[in-house]
């Protein structure tokens, strides 16, 4: 391959040109007698294994459709993007007319104008595990705010209504993550004896988390419990294990490496569920929305009025079996998921 | 000879191929509401690597110009909700963001140029700097500006799209500059100070003016960015200091100085713009695009060397 970089430029054209036009030859779908839907998936950030699952995941469901004689065509845009770029993939699957836009947007707000514009075009856009503000758009996903309250109330439970606490969250700054701390603030401050000691930011990176764990557990000797958010629950719970503070309960994470060391270690511990498979569910409703359905009312809730949300599933010991078996021969790195079937989403639909 | 004065010529073929791979995958490209749409995702870039070009043909480099972006960024949003929002706070705003911008560059200026502190490692300490003030000024993306921004930004002026009178502008200024003696001053300085300063040229003005000149273009990219946002983000800019500099050489500008100029970094920027077009509408496998852009700017980056040495 490398010496071709350095062809004389004609043939570095038909190069990219004969490339251009295999790729489209290959992809090239194979022709059914239902209706066909374009939709364009946008993810701004690939920094961790739970979005590439995100996006496996979303394929397969689109593939899947195929045997409901309805062809959907996705047109995925994955990379590291700033706002900037990510409003650039929007604005060409407007270009290229596309008839849905499902992303995981990389800011709430920046994205009103474009989203005004799709919208304008009679393109339906759904965002997924993060919410957007703008009125154009619609959220299809997990309450984060609910996804935290969850694992707090099992903490709170487990701990028997007493007892100190830290917490450890991801990125200051971050909307989920401050809905995240305004749900478990909530949850806590039913229990007069359960206090809340510190509030450690760990940048969901599970190195973090754990130095982050082992500097608490040396400032606060006297802590019952950890509520620490997936992404450095791994992290913390190491730090944890090499203290030998068997006696401290904390909160867990949803990935197949983890499962396993809870069930060898038999930890007590217990996992919100934020499925990957959250952009299944989008495309679900998308599809429902494209074939003419028009929404019940008062489906949308949230502080934007335009979020449609998930179950969460909490994973405890009792349910870890069947967790494990969701995750059995999958890579280290696997997510739970759950995603809504084609006939939940249209629950939503009048 | 001419391609010596003119090193954008390179730039420009290389950009016109590209154009045809882009074409090949998105017949519809021509089409004016399309060029339109594409030239408004290419613009921020366009404009940063303009400025950044003359900062580097002065021999220095301005690693702080992405930090720069978002602080400009949030200071008009905020303004514009602090000054109330109607149509003289929307100019006095845009008129600080300036003054933030030029003023930031210039405090580059001094550092670098004045104080002879090395480049790379001001620009990126103070760099740290402006993006830790952004973050202090909005420490979470939000905040609005009225519709009727980005509503102007996306719409006409005179008949013709605002986004293509500021493209207009910025050429006719570049243009106008690399005319005047301040425009060859730069690329002296660039390709041997000592020698422009053995001559009597005023080499630190030159130098703290080019930064200055990168911070101002810095500025007009961080306003046409809330024209297309409409929102204040601390971490707009961060991946543009990169990008600029990648723009700037796929331009034809030396990273050593002395030769090169800002239309070069126009088509530079462009190019980028159109890779990130054809990756998109060749509907590579996503495991792929990357791989493949970066192999398309290497590519781009060669060809381009090898027609300058022709």
């Amino acid at each position: 391959m490398m010496p071709k970089l350095f062809l004389p430029k004609r043939s570095l054209t038909k190069l990219v040109l004969a490339a251009a036009l295999a790729t489209t030859a290959l992809t090239a779908p194979a022709a059914l007698a239902g209706p066909k839907f374009v939709i364009g998936v946008s993810n701004g950030w690939i920094g961790s294994e739970w979005r590439t699952q995100m996006i496996d995941e979303v394929t397969e469901a689109a593939k899947a459709y195929g045997a409901r004689d309805i062809q959907v065509e996705l047109v995925v845009q994955s990379a590291t993007v700033d706002v900037q770029g990510q409003i650039a993939h929007v604005r060409n699957f407007i270009n290229q007319g596309v008839n849905a836009i499902l992303i995981n947007p990389n800011s709430p707000t920046a994205f009103n104008p474009i989203f005004k514009q799709a919208k304008a075009a009679n393109i339906l856009v759904i965002a997924t595990d993060a919410e957007v503000s703008s009125p154009d758009a619609m959220y299809v996903g997990v309450d984060q705010k609910a996804w935290a309250q969850k694992s707090a109330q099992w903490l709170a439970d487990t701990l028997g209504g007493k007892g100190n606490i830290v917490a450890i969250n991801g990125l200051a700054g971050h909307p989920a993550n401050q809905m995240r701390v305004d749900g478990y603030r909530e949850v806590f401050a039913k229990y007069p004896d359960i206090k809340i000691l510190n509030e450690a930011n760990a940048n969901w990176d599970q190195a973090q988390g754990q130095q982050t764990m082992k500097t608490l557990l040396a400032t606060f000797p006297t802590l019952n419990g950890v509520w620490v958010q997936d992404g450095m629950a791994a992290g913390a719970w190491r730090a944890l294990s090499e203290a030998g503070k068997s006696n401290i309960v904390a909160t867990g994470e949803i990935r197949a490496s983890f499962l396993k060391t809870w069930s060898d270690a038999k930890l007590t511990t217990a996992a919100s569920v934020n499925p990957p498979g959250v952009m299944v569910s989008a495309l679900h409703v998308a599809l429902h929305r494209l074939q003419g359905k028009e929404f019940k009312d008062g489906v949308f809730k949230g502080q934007y009025g335009n979020a449609i949300y998930v179950p969460i599933p909490l994973i405890t010991t009792a349910s870890l079996p069947d967790a494990l078996k969701q995750v059995q021969g999958k890579p280290d790195y696997t997510s739970v998921t759950t995603a809504l079937t084609v006939d939940e989403a249209g629950a939503f639909f009048k | 000879m001419i391609l010596y004065r003119r090193p954008w010529v390179a730039a420009l073929a290389v950009t016109l191929l590209l154009l045809l791979a882009n074409l090949a995958v998105q017949p519809s490209l021509f089409k004016p509401a399309i060029m339109l749409s594409n030239l408004s995702s290419w613009l921020p870039l366009i404009l940063v690597a303009m400025g950044q070009t003359y900062v580097v043909l002065s021999g220095d480099i301005d690693l702080s110009i992405g930090a720069i972006i978002s602080l400009v960024n949030v200071s008009v949003v905020s303004l514009i909700g602090a000054f109330g929002g109607g149509d003289g706070a929307l100019l006095l705003a845009i008129v600080c963001g300036f003054a933030i911008g030029i003023g930031a560059g210039a405090i580059n200026g001094v550092f670098v140029a004045a104080l002879r502190l090395q480049p790379i490692v001001t620009t990126f300490g103070t760099g740290i700097l402006f993006a830790g003030l952004a973050l202090a000024i909005m420490p979470d993306a939000g905040g609005t500006v009225p519709d009727r921004v980005f509503e102007t930004y996306a719409g006409p002026l005179l008949g013709v799209p605002v986004i293509l009178w500021i493209l207009s502008l910025a050429v006719l200024f570049v243009i106008a500059l690399g005319r005047t003696r301040f425009g060859l001053r730069a690329l002296a300085v660039g390709g041997d100070a000592q020698a422009a300063f053995q001559t009597g040229l005023p080499v630190t003005r030159v130098r703290i003016l080019n930064y200055g000149l990168a911070g101002g273009f810095a500025a007009l990219a961080a306003l046409c960015l809330i024209g297309e946002t409409a929102t204040g983000d601390p971490l707009l800019g961060g991946s543009y200091t990169l990008s600029s500099i990648s723009a700037l050489v796929l331009g034809g500008t030396a990273l050593s100085g002395g030769t090169g100029g800002a239309i070069g970094s126009l088509f530079g920027a462009m190019s980028l713009g159109i890779i990130n077009n054809v990756i998109f509408f060749a509907r590579l496998p996503f495991e792929l695009q990357s791989l493949i852009q970066g192999i398309i700017v290497l590519a781009a980056l060669a060809v381009g060397t090898l027609v300058a040495r022709r």
